[in-house]
């Protein structure tokens, strides 16, 4: 292993670990309200096709990213129609949600298959600081939306811990009638916080077909809307340490491709099942301490609330 | 300020589910026609075609009865444990698990009589269904740790399982380095009933009416739906509720197992990383448009298996397959939107909190 490939591979990890960090930031802050939403694979997919159409007709990266975050909050707002408006079921509505962003994305998209980037998201130019050896090229040479990834991270982690929209938010996701008596709206918390969870799964894919693959084809998400999900309960809820378990999930995608590189003799496949494993694992963990302290799980989560039953 | 608001019916709509999912397809052909003009289709040919080919003849029948028996199987896996109100999200990894079972014992049991290796293969389908489902169904007797999310973790294990078996140990030497495992044996496939119907249409109707049997009519079916309407009157009444959430959730996965194994005996030539196709994932909605009735379960799944096999009709027309997965996606939304509808009315009132039921009544 040269010096070049094991730079090659950190910052690989640190791009796949904004790309999930992105989605599982989106899905963390509609489970604090109380809202599970299975769907982020599909509106994954609507976001990367979406910003790839954005980009080839308007050539634009920045105007490709807002309209793949629109397109992302548009179709989470049919989860939240359903599910936060008519009470169903989120586990079907979810599910349901990944069917349609899924065949959404590959409809919009038949025309746009193997075309070349119209627009891409170059890396950011940090001076010096990309000169550094080791730091520069692994941390400073980024596309801007892995520093937008971290800024979303560090303000989501702000906002709930230390505004009133953050507890309201919180309060919705733990005891929603309590918090509809605080005078607070249950329901615009809920799908306002669905919304902007489907518009950050969303950035999420756009990052993928503006600066990752940059191409478009169906299944390009190739299930990492689920390694998000996943990472949600890794990281116990909490914007800071999703933030580590996202580059340690990144890190398996990236040495997924290169174990071959490296000379080792393991299967790329059975390492590919370490997230889930290790969010099992961590899953036990918090259920094993949960008898001494509160899980960190929003109570209210995958409840419907209607006020007329409470 | 006016919004309107949902109220629980006090009897949901008699035929209330029927009528979603009409209603649901009624949504799905609207919005189908409107997908087809786009992409210039003339969506008369194209709902034709469908109906032809799921539903149009004998031969139509067979097609779409092989896809409901994966889809009834799975559905009732869900459903099952959904009568006790615990979510089964795994049965796309259990299927996969069957038919890794089912595969293996393919694959030393080559020369046996074809009776006994079928029989094994959906004995040891049903194991290793159960297998996938024992560690979610512990950590939820014993730990109370949610089942939704440990289900769904293990289905990503397990079709990773799959793609290494058949990337490595299971890889046909004669595949010329495909990731192909070899074919069945000949007496490792169901036997058919007619046209393309195979055998597994008797096993998924005999196991569908012996659950709704025993989930309506015995004890154990009745402790299990009091456990799954309200768990304190479950302690009360004596009910173990750790036993019946490992027993409900391990006879779910075996279930689900058998789903695997029948469509691999039944269907497929070879065990391959699409062998559930999403059965799994299909069996949680079939489940839930039957509103977790294992009785309501056949019926879903043979609609909504003949309009996935309508779906990929059209495809032979140039017809996107995106626009059968829209039209399904829109089948579940429009039922589940109906759905809602049939247990609760709306009403404009005013937005505050609710007058008393007596004064009302």
């Amino acid at each position: 292993m040269n010096e070049a490939s094991l730079i090659g591979l950190l910052f690989a990890t640190v791009s796949f670990g904004a790309l999930l960090y992105l989605a599982a930031l989106g899905e963390l802050l509609a489970e604090k309200a109380g809202v599970l939403n299975l769907g982020v694979e599909g509106m994954m997919a609507i976001g990367a096709v979406t910003a790839f159409i954005a980009g080839v007709e308007f050539r634009n990266p920045w105007l490709a990213l807002v309209i793949a975050m629109l397109s992302g909050a548009l179709l989470a707002s049919v989860h939240g129609f359903f599910t936060v408006g008519l009470g169903a079921e989120q586990v079907v509505s979810g599910l349901s949600l990944t069917i349609l962003g899924l065949g959404l994305a590959a409809y919009l998209g038949k025309d746009y298959v193997g075309l070349p980037p119209g627009a891409e998201l170059v890396p950011v130019e940090w001076g010096s600081l990309s000169e550094l050896p080791w730091v520069g090229p692994i941390l400073f040479s980024h596309a801007p939306i892995v520093y937008l990834a971290l800024a979303f991270g560090i303000a989501a982690s702000l906002i709930l811990s230390r505004t009133r929209l953050g507890l309201a938010l919180r309060a919705a996701g733990e005891s929603a009638s309590s918090t509809d008596s605080a005078g607070h709206s249950v329901l615009g918390l809920r799908l306002s916080a669905v919304a902007v969870g489907g518009a950050l799964a969303g950035a999420s894919g756009a990052y993928l077909t503006l600066s990752i693959t940059p191409q478009w084809a169906e299944g390009l998400t190739a299930g990492r809307g689920w390694i998000a999900v996943a990472l949600v309960i890794f990281g116990a809820w909490r914007p800071s340490r999703v933030g580590w378990g996202a580059l340690l999930f990144g890190g398996t995608l990236a040495l997924k491709t290169r174990l071959q590189t490296f000379g080792v003799d393991f299967s790329p496949i059975i390492l590919s099942m370490l997230p889930y494993v290790l969010t099992l694992l961590i899953l036990l963990i918090i259920s094993i301490q949960a008898r001494k302290r509160p899980s960190p799980a929003p109570a209210a989560l995958g409840l419907a609330y209607r006020r007329e039953e409470r | 300020m006016k919004l309107p608001r949902l109220n629980l019916r006090e009897q949901p709509l008699p035929g209330g589910q029927p009528l979603a999912f009409g209603i649901g397809l009624a949504i799905a052909l609207f919005v189908g026609t409107l997908l087809l003009l786009g992409a210039g289709h003339d969506p008369v040919k194209i709902y034709s075609r469908m109906f032809e080919a799921s539903l149009g003849d004998p031969d139509a029948w067979s097609i779409t009865f092989n896809r409901a028996v994966p889809l009834g199987l799975a559905g009732l896996a869900v459903a099952v444990a959904g009568s006790m109100g615990l979510w089964n999200i795994g049965a796309e990894g259990q299927i996969m698990a069957g038919a890794i079972a089912a595969a293996w014992v393919a694959r030393i049991g080559g020369d046996w009589p074809g009776l006994i290796l079928i029989l094994m293969m959906l004995i040891s389908a049903i194991g290793g269904g159960a297998i996938l489902a024992i560690g979610p169904a512990l950590a939820r007797a014993k730990l109370g740790v949610n089942e939704i999310i440990t289900t769904l973790m293990l289905n990503e294990v397990a079709i990773r399982l799959v793609q290494w078996l058949i990337h490595g140990p299971w890889k046909d030497p004669d595949s010329f380095n495909f990731p192909l495992a070899p074919m069945l044996p000949d007496q490792a496939r169901l036997p058919t009933l007619f046209s393309r119907a195979h055998f597994g249409l008797l096993i998924a109707a005999a196991v569908i009416v012996v659950a709704s049997v025993a989930v309506r009519y015995t004890a154990w079916g009745y402790e299990l739906r009091i456990a799954g309407s309200s768990e304190a009157t479950a302690r009360y009444s004596g009910i173990s509720l750790p036993t019946k959430v490992l027993t409900v959730l391990v006879l779910s996965g075996a279930i689900a197992g058998l789903a695997g194994g029948v469509e691999l005996a039944g269907t497929a030539d070879r065990i391959t990383e699409t062998i559930s196709n999403g059965f799994g994932f299909a069996g949680i909605i079939v489940a839930a448009l039957a509103l977790m009735r294992p009785s309501g379960v056949a019926a879903v799944a043979l609609l909504f298996g003949a309009v996935q096999i309508g779906g990929q009709s059209i495809q032979t027309l140039g017809v996107s397959s995106s626009v059968s997965t829209i039209l399904q996606a829109f089948v579940l939304f429009g039922a589940i939107g109906a759905g809602v509808f049939s247990r609760y009315t709306v009403s404009f009132g005013n937005d505050s909190l609710p007058v008393n039921e007596e004064a009302t009544s």
